[in-house]
């Protein structure tokens, strides 16, 4: 039995629930943590300002490269800030998912988890694989991979 | 690997934070939690208070580094008199460390 616990991507979670629908995982937990890695919690603006629509994304343009970002561009905060200014968050907000299932299962809930999560970007989370001793199902008293089912 | 969940006080999150910073660990998830110990809550007069408010830290670590984190976090998020380090209150929190078998970064689909 393994706990597979996945940090992600807030607006990334409704796609994650129906790709596991899809391969029958049914029973996950889900939480509201903060977090980093190693980008220790740096977003550009334009990270910040999530999914842009199309009209403001023509508008900002494509992200200067680091080496012609202006001086002086962190930190800034409200508007007026250039969209590939540098945050330094600490905390960024993510979502937490468990699921308890049997060993078979893990590759393809990680499958699962990944395709519906992975965009390429810092940001996007880490899955880790622990070991689990035993389950329980409150109502029945069921133990084991019975109580997973 | 191993996974440490460390519960804390939740005003003692900035100073644990800071301290692990100073010891290169920055990859961590936080959550707000709420949770009691042997104590079972406090008691202030006549009201008696079944759960604190507590901040739990998840951290994953290669196993060389884990002894040096929980020392760090140990010292930092203890409450106690400046002049004895070791010294401590009640209610400063737990460290729990268990396995991690895998880990997977999704930004490049790789463990």
């Amino acid at each position: 039995m393994k706990q597979i616990i996945a940090i992600l991507r807030d607006e990334r979670v409704e796609e994650t629930k129906a790709a596991l629908e899809a391969i029958d995982v049914r029973g996950v937990t889900f939480l509201y943590v903060t977090g980093r890695g190693e980008q220790k919690g740096r977003v550009s603006a334009r990270e910040l300002a999530g999914s842009l629509n199309r009209n403001m994304r023509m508008q900002l343009g494509p992200p200067l490269p680091v080496d012609k970002l202006p001086d002086a561009m962190t930190g800034a905060a409200g508007f007026g800030f250039h969209p590939d200014a540098d945050f330094a968050l600490g905390f960024l907000p993510k979502r937490m998912l468990v699921i308890i299932s049997c060993d078979e299962e893990v590759n393809r809930i990680v499958q699962a988890i990944v395709n519906s999560n992975q965009t390429g970007r810092h940001g996007d989370g880490r899955i880790f694989i622990c070991p689990m001793i035993s389950a329980l199902r409150v109502r029945t008293g069921e133990q084991g991979d019975k109580a997973l089912s | 690997m191993k996974l440490i969940r460390a519960i804390i006080r939740p005003e003692s999150t900035q100073r644990v934070i800071e301290a692990l910073e100073k010891n290169s660990i920055y990859a961590m998830t936080r959550m707000n939690v709420t949770g009691r110990g042997k104590a079972m809550g406090i008691t202030q007069g006549p009201v008696r208070y079944t759960e604190m408010p507590k901040e739990m830290l998840m951290i994953v670590l290669p196993d060389d580094v884990v002894t040096k984190a929980i020392r760090v976090i140990e010292t930092a998020a203890r409450t106690g008199t400046k002049d004895y380090p070791a010294s401590g209150n009640p209610g400063d929190g737990k460290i729990f460390v268990t396995d991690v078998e895998e880990s997977y970064t999704i930004r490049t689909n790789e463990k």
